[in-house]
C-alpha cells in the first residue's frame, strides 16, 4: 500500500492568547478528496493554510511524500497546488497568459508548458476563451480558470478552499465533475467548503472540526451517524401541535430541534419517532435520513461539541 | 529567517519570476509607459532650464559655476531616479496586493514573502533605470542643440548609480506600501517623505542654508549625493566628491529598507489572508 501524502500530526497555531488551532492530526491518501468541515471559526482555513506553507505551525509536524515540510519546503511546494477561495487571476494577462505566467513560479519547469496548457485548457472547457481576458469570463469560468492554474505544474496534492461558493448550481456540477476527474487521476484532495452537498458529493472522508479540534473524522454516512444516529424527525410549520411538541423534545428528552423556515428538523430515535407519531396522529410527522446539513446546523448551534 | 538570508534571496530564481512577471506586464503597454517619462524632461526643461535659466543665472558646482541647465539637468535624472521606483513601489505594489490580489495567487505557489519583496523591489528599480535613460536621451538632444552640457558617455555609470538608488527607493517606499491602511493614506509617503526628500537634494534647485538640521538630513539624503553624483558624471566626466555618500547611503537603505519591508509586508499578508 503506497505511503499516505499528507500526514500531519500534532498541529497547533496560536494567535495571540486564541488557539486557533489546537492539535490537530490529519491524513490525506493519493486519488482521495479529504474534506475539512466546521463552523466559522473552527480553524480550517487556518489549517489549510498551515498544510500549504503559508502559515507556520506553532507546534507539530507536516509530512508530504514522507518528507518533513519544514526541511524540504521548497521542494514539496511544488508538489502542491492552491486553489484560493478569493479571485487571484491575474487580470494585467489573457486566459492562456494566466497559465504561463502561474507556471514560471515553479522549479523544476513544467516540461512540455504548451501541450500542458492545451490539455488544461481542453479538460476546464476554456479553449475557446483562450486569448480573453479572465475580466470577462463569468463567475463559473474564473474558477475553472484558477482551478487549471493550481494544477497547470502537475501537483501530487491539491488544496481547494470552498471552490465553488458563489457559482449557480450548474457551474457547482461542472465543477465537481473536474474535480472527480482529478481525484480519478490519482491527485490526493484537500476540500473546505461550506456546501454540505457538496462535501458528501466529493469527500471520500471527512474531519470535522471545531474549535481547532478534530471532533469525528470518517466516511460520511459514518460521521453523521456518530452524531445524529440515523434519523431526523420532522415536524411540519403547520401542524397545530408543532409548539407542543417543541416543549416536549427539549424538557422531556433534552433535544434542541432546528427551525427551518417554520419546520422542525431534529434527531430522534425510531422508538421516540413511534411514540410521537402515535401520540400525535395528525401532526404530520416524518422521518428522514440525517445530511452533513443537520450535522453542520448543530456544530454551529452550540459552538462546538 | 537570518537576515543575511533574507538578503540573499535577491538572487533566487523566484524574486526573477516575480521581475519576470511585472516585466511581461511591462511589454504590453510599454509604449504608453514610455510617455511619461519622454514628454516630461522636455515640459521641464522647457520651464526651468530654458525659462528660469535667464533669471537664474549661474549655479556653483564643485567649485566652479555653471549654466542652470546644464546644472538641472542631471537633476532632473536624479529625480526621475527616484521618483519612478518610489511611486512605482508605493501605488502600482499596491494595487497588486490589496486590489488585484495578484500576490495572493503567487504566494500560492513556490514564491515566498521575501521574494515577493525582492522582485518588486528589482522591478521598481529597473523602471527607475529605464525612465532616467529615457529622460537622458532627450535631454542629450537638447545638449546637441547647444542649450546644454551634457556628456553622454557618462550615461552607463549614471544609470549603474540609478539602479542601485532605485532599489533602495523601492525598499523604502515598500515600508508604506505594507502599513498604509487604503490608497488614499498614500498621500503621506508622497507629501510628508517624498516631497521633503526631494526638497532637501539639489536636484531642481541649489540649497545654500546655514542650518545644520538641513545639512543633515542633505547629508543622509541619498537623492542628494545622487544628483551632485550625476552632475559630476555628466557635467565634468569624474564620479566627483558624492561618489561613496550615494553608493553608502543607497547600500545602507536598501539593506534596512528591505528588512523592514519584508517584516510589515510578511505581518500584513498574513494578517489580511
Amino acid at each position: 500500500m503506497d505511503a499516505p501524502l499528507l500526514v500531519a500530526e500534532g498541529l497547533v497555531k496560536r494567535f495571540g492568547e486564541k488557539r486557533a488551532v489546537d492539535g490537530l492530526g490529519l491524513r490525506c491518501e493519493r486519488g482521495s478528496v479529504l474534506g475539512l468541515l466546521g463552523p466559522n471559526g473552527a480553524g480550517k482555513t487556518t489549517t489549510l493554510r498551515m498544510l500549504y506553507g503559508f502559515l507556520e505551525p506553532d507546534e507539530g509536524s507536516i509530512r508530504l511524500l514522507g518528507r518533513e515540510f519544514r526541511e524540504h519546503r521548497e521542494a514539496l511546494k511544488r508538489e502542491i497546488g492552491v486553489c484560493t477561495q478569493d479571485d487571484s487571476l491575474d487580470y494585467d494577462f489573457s486566459v492562456v497568459q494566466n497559465l504561463e505566467v502561474y507556471a514560471s513560479y515553479f522549479r523544476p519547469k513544467v516540461p512540455d508548458l504548451g501541450a500542458r496548457i492545451d490539455e488544461l485548457l481542453e479538460l476546464f472547457g476554456l479553449r475557446e476563451y483562450r486569448d480573453a481576458s479572465p475580466s470577462t469570463l463569468s463567475g463559473g469560468y474564473k474558477r475553472r480558470l484558477i482551478l487549471a492554474r493550481s494544477i497547470v505544474h502537475r501537483p501530487k496534492l491539491l488544496f481547494l478552499d470552498e471552490p465553488t461558493t458563489g457559482l449557480d448550481p450548474s457551474a457547482r456540477v461542472a465543477l465537481w465533475r473536474i474535480v472527480d476527474r482529478l481525484r480519478s487521476e490519482g491527485l490526493g484532495i484537500i476540500l473546505t467548503t461550506h456546501y454540505m452537498d457538496e462535501a458528501e458529493r466529493l469527500a471520500d472522508r471527512l474531519v470535522v472540526l471545531s474549535r481547532g479540534r478534530t471532533i469525528a473524522e470518517g466516511g460520511t454516512k459514518e460521521v453523521i451517524a456518530r452524531f445524529l444516529g440515523g434519523n431526523v424527525l420532522v415536524v411540519p410549520g403547520t401542524a397545530a401541535a408543532r409548539d407542543a411538541i417543541d416543549r416536549e423534545l427539549r424538557e422531556a428528552h433534552g433535544l434542541r430541534p432546528h427551525q427551518i423556515l417554520d419546520d422542525l428538523h431534529v434527531p430522534v430515535t425510531p422508538e421516540l419517532f413511534a411514540e410521537l407519531a402515535a401520540r400525535h396522529p395528525d401532526a404530520g410527522l416524518s422521518l428522514r435520513r440525517p445530511t452533513l446539513d443537520d450535522l453542520f446546523l448543530r456544530l454551529d448551534e452550540e459552538g462546538g461539541l | 529567517m537570518h537576515a543575511l538570508s533574507l538578503l540573499l534571496s535577491v538572487f533566487d530564481w523566484r524574486s526573477r519570476a516575480v521581475l519576470g512577471r511585472n516585466f511581461k506586464v511591462f511589454l504590453r503597454n510599454w509604449k504608453t509607459a514610455m510617455l511619461p517619462p519622454a514628454m516630461e524632461p522636455v515640459v521641464y526643461f522647457v520651464a526651468f532650464g530654458i525659462g528660469l535659466a535667464t533669471y537664474v543665472g549661474g549655479v556653483p558646482h564643485e567649485g566652479r559655476m555653471v549654466d542652470y541647465g546644464s546644472w538641472v539637468a542631471p537633476g532632473m535624472m536624479a529625480y526621475t531616479a527616484f521618483a519612478t521606483p518610489y511611486y512605482e513601489a508605493l501605488y502600482s505594489a499596491y494595487v497588486r496586493m490589496f486590489y488585484q490580489k495578484t500576490w495572493d495567487g503567487i504566494l500560492a505557489t513556490q514564491v515566498e514573502i521575501r521574494h515577493l519583496v525582492w522582485g518588486e523591489i528589482l522591478w521598481a528599480g529597473l523602471r527607475g533605470v529605464c525612465n532616467t535613460l529615457v529622460v537622458g536621451i532627450v535631454l542629450s538632444g537638447f545638449a546637441a542643440a547647444g542649450m546644454l552640457s551634457f556628456d553622454f558617455a557618462a550615461i552607463p555609470a549614471v544609470l549603474a548609480l540609478a539602479a542601485l538608488a532605485g532599489f533602495a527607493f523601492a525598499a523604502f517606499a515598500l515600508i508604506f506600501t505594507a502599513i498604509v491602511p487604503a490608497i488614499d493614506h498614500m498621500n503621506y509617503p508622497v507629501f510628508l517623505i517624498g516631497l521633503p526628500l526631494s526638497f532637501v537634494s539639489h536636484t531642481y534647485f541649489p540649497i545654500e542654508s546655514q542650518s545644520s538640521v538641513v545639512e543633515a538630513l542633505m547629508g543622509l539624503n541619498p537623492l542628494y549625493h545622487l544628483a551632485e553624483t550625476f552632475r559630476s558624471l555628466l557635467l565634468d566626466g569624474k564620479l566627483g566628491s558624492h561618489f561613496g555618500a550615494a553608493v553608502g547611503s543607497s547600500f545602507a537603505l536598501l539593506v534596512l529598507a528591505y528588512l523592514a519591508s519584508y517584516a510589515l509586508t510578511r505581518r500584513r499578508v498574513v494578517r489580511d489572508a
